[in-house]
């Protein structure tokens, strides 16, 4: 070895024979250490030391937890809150948007929450007279399908029953018959001179359609005319 | 119930320029209302005559006092009826009104020169009228002139309601099982 070859035993001149004991330790633990960390003993060893501690720290934290809880006094706190400044600061449309209030209502048994309500108690704190006068009755109306009202309904016998006669019948047969046959002479006219854009609808305004307020002529029972663009007056 | 119908394009007419054809029959009926009530009025008149003188007296058109009453009195029945409430008879019937030619109600005074300029509108065999046909609004030459326009005044939606009801009403009565007959008989 003093030459520095490799081992002891015969060899072709300039190597050594064998590997010296050092490279033949490398040699055969490099496939082991390539399966086994030898760190994870000391990891494990640190892990055995600090699950205990993080449980004892929880539990002291829900310890210390409780007994604040059990020390503050909450509807004093609540008390001391400024609500409407904390609401102030919620921008509730953002928040509002963010709830899926489809999925909201599907967990709420409202049966339930209804049975706990005192109806009586609740209505006797509104103000029907201002919460009416919020509400655009005329807009509500316009939405209620009064068609389908008398089809599915008495209202239409009771109406029947009401209006019924030959005289108005006839009435509203020959005038319904007169204005279809107006529009269609109407048309057959802008068709003939060729007149792309028709003129105004009705008296009024600048497209025909918004009359001055005292302009309003009322029909036949009293009431002001409905001088609303077709389709909306349904 | 098989779904909702579609409401017709007359149900939402109503403030709207009237079209010619209600026009003309409004006119028709009060044409032939007028004339009849000068009628019964020439026989009435008769009547008081014979009784009162023992005379019998006949009216013929050829009378120039009688041609000009009834010019008379077709001024007072149109100038009046448009002045008092914008509509005659007929146009009552008809469901159309006489308003101003922004929508509002018709000044009386309106009303008056519109029967005065009535006639104008027959000259030229009726040229005055075309404009209810050609005119973006309707106007014959007497509303030019008298500022004034005709449109429907009826309570269509009413009438649409009506005729549902009396439809509805009519399906349940043939839907429903006759009355039951004895066994036997």
């Amino acid at each position: 070895m003093a030459d520095g070859r490799l081992g002891d035993g015969p060899g072709r001149r300039g190597f050594p024979r064998y590997p010296p004991p050092w490279m033949m330790f490398v040699l055969l633990s490099w496939p082991i250490l390539g399966v086994v960390d030898p760190r994870d003993r000391l990891r494990n060893a640190g892990k055995r030391l600090t699950d205990p501690a993080e449980a004892m720290a929880q539990r002291v934290a829900e310890r210390v937890i409780d007994l604040v809880v059990e020390v503050l006094d909450v509807n004093a706190l609540m008390l001391r809150l400024d609500l409407n400044a904390v609401l102030g600061r919620v921008n509730l449309n953002d928040v509002l948007r963010r709830v899926d209030v489809k999925t909201l209502l599907d967990q709420i048994d409202v049966n339930d929450l209804m049975s706990r309500v005192d109806l009586d108690a609740l209505m006797s704190r509104v103000d029907l007279d201002a919460l009416m006068a919020r509400v655009d009755v005329n807009e509500l109306v316009q939405r209620i399908d009064v068609e389908g009202l008398v089809e599915q309904t008495d209202l239409g016998a009771v109406i029947a029953r009401s209006s019924g006669g030959v005289a108005i019948e006839a009435l509203d047969s020959a005038r319904s018959q007169a204005v279809g046959m107006d529009q269609f002479i109407d048309r057959w006219v802008q068709r003939v001179l060729r007149r792309h854009h028709p003129g105004p609808a009705a008296p009024g305004g600048p497209d025909g359609r918004d009359p001055s307020p005292e302009g309003r002529v009322p029909s036949p029972d009293g009431h002001a005319p409905p001088l609303s663009p077709p389709g909306t007056a349904q | 119930m098989s779904g909702r119908r579609r409401a017709p394009e007359w149900v939402t007419s109503q403030g709207q320029y009237a079209g010619s054809v209600s026009r003309f029959l409004a006119f028709a009926i009060d044409a032939a209302v007028s004339a009849g009530l000068f009628s019964l009025g020439l026989a009435a008149a008769s009547l008081v005559v014979q009784v009162v003188t023992g005379h019998s007296v006949h009216w013929t058109r050829a009378n120039i006092a009688v041609a000009i009453i009834f010019v008379l009195w077709e001024f007072f029945y149109f100038g009046y009826s448009w002045a008092a409430s914008g509509r005659t008879f007929g146009m009552a019937v008809l469901g159309v009104r006489v308003v101003r030619a922004d929508g509002a109600a018709l000044d009386p005074w309106r009303g008056v020169v519109r029967a005065l300029v009535f006639p104008l509108s027959f000259l030229f065999l009726g040229l005055g009228f075309l404009g209810i046909l050609v005119q973006r609004e309707h106007r014959a030459l007497h509303d030019l002139i008298a500022g004034s326009c005709v449109i429907y005044a009826w309570d269509a939606r009413a009438a649409r309601l009506r005729f549902l009801a009396r439809d509805a009403e009519a399906s349940v009565n043939a839907s429903a099982p006759g009355p039951a007959v004895p066994p036997g008989s």
